[in-house]
């Protein structure tokens, strides 16, 4: 009994040595990809021609919910390899050394990107970042319950349809709307215009069912279920919607809709260069890029793919029909610091109320 | 004698030092953290001047410590709630399933052997507007429509959190139940004392060490809660916990989460404190 | 004669007014209700978690076994608690023989640091160990999160473990030394032989506590995940969510005989 007891210590003290090791161990090995994403993005068909390409290389996901979410999951040691971000944020991954050049000369699919592509991509001549998908920030709303359609992008704060909104959860995005609604210039938001915002935003916050976080997760469902009639949204949510046939329309407020291109880089401390080259690489091959088209009306960085969508309620989706939609959206610009810090704290005051 | 003294050294330095490492050192770094004035993550290498203005920033916003005193009464009444529900299954337990106390207590450890998680998602059906709570009350003619305070709000995160937590508080009740010498009540029986006031007199104040524990047990840990929140709580069930989770992801801002966690540790080693003084001063002057 | 079996049966309340076990069932029945809701989605055909229920199959038990990400997530899990369970028994246990059986300065102070977890929110132990592995340029990974779960499990082990020493006969160690065992034989082949139902009991609360444990986990974890750190990144997919209920009732199976096993052994006396 005494023996016994005292080799199962032992054997209990050996696995838990031999458990720590191990775990310490993990993700040593070269030959397995480690993404940091944003929800939805994990689907196989994302990644389909780099899964048909290395069937046996195993693809994790790690998830954010926002740019600055994903910064500071970077910024805070993360082990993914690649990462997966929006325009406006591309200075802070160079200025704190989280990304790897691209060499461009290993990517087969690169000719394919438009130039201007290309070169949101770019820091100082060099570049760091490779486009995927693009498309629109707009709002995202029930035609039976808003038979009059959206005109503006105050409906966020229309009290008529209280419980049924649902804002994004990001403090950028709120400054972004707001200096839409304004008509501020969204580079040069003064501390009384963010003051402004912040109480306006305090007064809506009753009126959302709650903030989304994940598109898929407490946006879409609820869409989907009509119990969220205005959010604001990206056309991921509109595309599926529509499949499920519920009456959604994507609008084009007057103010104009927001758009935006994500961007992937590689971790400065990967040790699977090699490997994410070539997942980006694949990233950009027809099958994968038609996919963010045709499955959630994403725009994507092939310029082949997009010259050959025929499908109507695609154009119409992407605008690509009507010049005016395109000339009337706005572009993220490049976030500062000092902006980022104030509009994320405005954010967090806004939550807290 | 040698021999013991080296086995109380081989003995005592390990959980200091594991214990020293791991849980006082991070300590002090998260008050040390406190006192930079960087907004933003931290980069470690860069010289930095002690500062109080994280701690202005908080004192500055009202929110904040509205919140942090929201999250303390949530957390009061998750505990006392938990606690009370507690009671009679503890009570059952202790003093009613004798033989069967085995598989009366198996049966309580079901729901505390589920997932977490799970049992939060469970919530969210459940109150949701299509979910089972609705639709029961619309079927018993109580409500026409849909109730929207059910999902999405303070009551749903404190519905949820007291339901995770009736388990694990019947524990500590239990034990203390079990430890009351049945001599007292039989006692106090002899001397007339009908089963209420047995109850009141003789097992309540004789289980309140366990009662408190219980409480103490769920408090703590609801005062900083954020995934029941972030799950079911909305807009409205925003807790501080969320504060400070927020503040070391999408608003990083590594010296203000800790600051805010600070303010947290001190309020609630205070509320600990004074709580273990009123019950020392009731336990004297009764 | 009478008398004494009638206050017997009397002692406690409610023999009369109030129907305790009624009440203790009917609190059962509660808890049951979202947990029966749970399993029940898990055996219907239904891809997500709505009414009506279109059939009964045990598919998603069976998918459980075949998805791969899922089951390393619960692996890791199993490592974890493994870790952790034994770092913070082995510190329970050095805690309680060091302060049971031996008068130092420090004494009080000991006891007090490791139930001191106890008084901290997790967020706050998970944000300041986050910080502390940045601070020294440690990647987080499983281990971080081991560390993390020991500091938490080390109050619940020093409580079992002290319980039972107190208990403990301090004539059998004196007897050992007497007859020529140095002390850490004495507690090799003695104490630990005869504290073995409580460690176990012990090891086992603390693996239970850290293989359902979130709030930590999610701050100090690296590229593998534990269960709940997947089944928050996977609560999303309305359509994954049968086969993670069914993963979490074997898990919970798993858990309750695990309990039983530390009950079992905690109220065994050698």
């Amino acid at each position: 009994m005494l023996a016994r007891t005292h080799r199962l210590r032992t054997a209990l003290a050996t696995f838990a040595t031999t458990a720590l090791v191990l775990a310490s161990c993990q993700g040593a090995e070269p030959q397995e990809l480690l993404v940091l994403e944003w929800a939805g993005y994990e689907a196989e068909d994302f990644w389909t021609d780099f899964q048909t390409a290395n069937p046996e290389v195993p693809v994790d996901f790690e998830f954010g919910s926002t740019d600055a979410d994903i910064l500071s999951l970077m910024q805070a040691g993360s082990q993914a390899d690649v990462f997966h971000f929006y325009t406006g944020w591309q200075q802070f991954y160079v200025d704190e050394g989280l990304v790897r050049e691209i060499d461009t000369s290993k990517l087969t699919n690169w000719d394919a990107v438009p130039a201007d592509m290309q070169a949101l991509g770019q820091i100082d001549g060099k570049q760091y970042f490779i486009p995927w998908d693009w498309g629109f920030s707009s709002i995202l709303y029930n035609t039976e319950q808003l038979p009059d359609g959206v005109s503006s992008w105050d409906v966020l704060f229309n009290e008529e349809y209280a419980e049924h909104i649902a804002m994004w959860d990001d403090g950028p995005a709120a400054v972004t709307v707001s200096a839409y609604i304004n008509g501020w210039d969204e580079t040069a938001i003064t501390d009384e215009q963010l003051a402004q915002i912040e109480e306006d935003w305090i007064a809506q916050k009753p009126l959302n069912l709650h903030y989304w976080d994940s598109e898929y997760e407490n946006l879409c469902p609820e869409v989907i279920s009509g119990d969220i009639w205005v959010a604001y949204a990206w056309p991921g949510c509109y595309a599926t919607a529509l499949y499920e046939g519920v009456p959604v329309a994507y609008a084009n407020p007057e103010e104009g809709r927001n758009s935006w291109v994500g961007l992937y880089g590689i971790n400065a401390d990967t040790d699977s260069y090699e490997l994410a080259l070539e997942f980006l690489d694949l990233k950009l091959a027809e099958l994968t890029c038609g996919n963010a088209v045709s499955l959630f009306y994403y725009g994507c960085a092939n310029g082949d793919v997009m010259a050959a969508v025929a499908d109507p309620v695609l154009i119409e989706a992407f605008g690509l029909n009507d010049p005016s939609i395109l000339e009337a959206t706005n572009f993220t610009p490049p976030v500062t610091a000092e902006q980022r810090d104030a509009w994320t704290a405005m954010w967090t005051r806004v939550k807290a109320e | 004698m040698l021999g013991r003294r080296g086995a109380l050294r081989f003995l005592a330095l390990p959980p200091y030092a594991w214990l020293g490492l791991f849980f006082v050192l991070p300590l002090i770094l998260i008050i040390a953290i406190s006192f930079r004035p960087e907004t933003g993550p931290i980069n470690f290498d860069d010289p930095w001047a002690p500062s109080l203005v994280q701690y202005q920033r908080v004192w500055e916003t009202a929110s904040y410590l509205r919140l942090l005193g929201i999250s303390v009464l949530m957390a009061l009444v998750v505990a006392g709630t938990a606690t009370l529900l507690a009671y009679p299954i503890a009570y059952f337990l202790a003093f009613r399933a004798r033989d069967r106390a085995v598989f009366y207590l198996v049966l309580l450890l079901i729901p505390f052997a589920a997932s977490y998680l799970l049992k939060i998602m469970a919530w969210r059906l459940m109150l949701g507007q299509e979910g089972a709570i609705n639709s029961f009350l619309q079927f018993i003619g109580l409500t026409a429509e849909p109730l929207d305070l059910l999902l999405y709000s303070r009551a749903a995160v404190i519905i949820a959190l007291v339901y995770v937590w009736i388990p694990f508080a019947a524990l500590p009740v239990y034990a203390a139940m079990q430890r009351i010498d049945r001599g007292h009540q039989e006692a106090a029986a002899d001397l007339g004392a009908g089963p209420w006031s047995r109850f009141w007199r003789i097992t309540v104040p004789l289980s309140l060490p366990g009662a408190l524990a219980a409480f103490f047990m769920v408090f703590i840990p609801t005062v900083g809660e954020y995934v029941t929140p972030s799950l079911v709580g909305g807009t409205e069930g925003f807790m501080y916990g969320n504060l400070i989770q927020d503040f070391f992801t999408s608003a990083a801002n590594w010296a203000q989460g800790s600051a805010l966690s600070v303010i947290m540790l001190v309020v609630t080693l205070v509320l600990v404190v004074v709580a273990l003084r009123v019950v020392n001063v009731r336990r004297l002057t009764t | 004669m009478t008398g004494a079996a009638r206050t017997r049966s009397a002692v406690g309340v409610g023999r009369t007014r109030v129907p305790l076990r009624a009440t203790y069932l009917g609190m059962l029945l509660l808890l049951y209700f979202p947990i029966a809701l749970l399993f029940l989605f898990s055996v219907s055909q239904n891809s997500s978690l709505s009414f009506p229920i279109q059939g009964f199959t045990l598919d998603w038990y069976r998918e459980v076994f075949e998805d791969a990400s899922l089951l390393e997530a619960a692996r890791n899990s199993l490592v974890v608690g493994f870790a952790a369970a034994t770092l913070a028994t082995l510190i329970g246990f050095a805690v309680s023989v060091a302060v049971i059986r031996f008068r130092f300065r420090g004494r009080a102070g000991l006891v007090g640091l490791a139930g001191l977890p106890l008084i901290v929110p997790f967020i706050v132990l998970g944000v300041s160990l986050f910080l502390l592995f940045i601070f020294v340029d440690i990647p987080r990974s499983l281990a971080t999160i081991a560390i993390g779960h020991s500091v938490v499990a080390v109050p619940f082990a020093t409580l079992i473990l002290l319980a039972r020493m107190v208990g403990l006969d301090p004539n059998l160690e004196d007897a050992a030394m007497d007859l020529g065992a140095t002390y850490r034989t004495t507690l090799r082949r003695v104490v630990v032989p005869l504290m073995g139902p409580s460690i176990l009991s012990a090891w086992l609360t603390c693996f239970i506590v850290s293989f359902d444990e979130v709030a930590i986990a999610l701050f100090l974890a690296g590229g593998d995940p534990t269960f709940p750190i997947f089944l928050y990144g996977q609560l999303r997919f309305a359509q994954r969510l049968p086969v993670l209920i069914a993963m979490a009732v074997l898990l919970m199976i798993g858990t309750v005989t695990l309990t039983l096993i530390a009950f079992r052994l905690a109220r065994r006396r050698t």
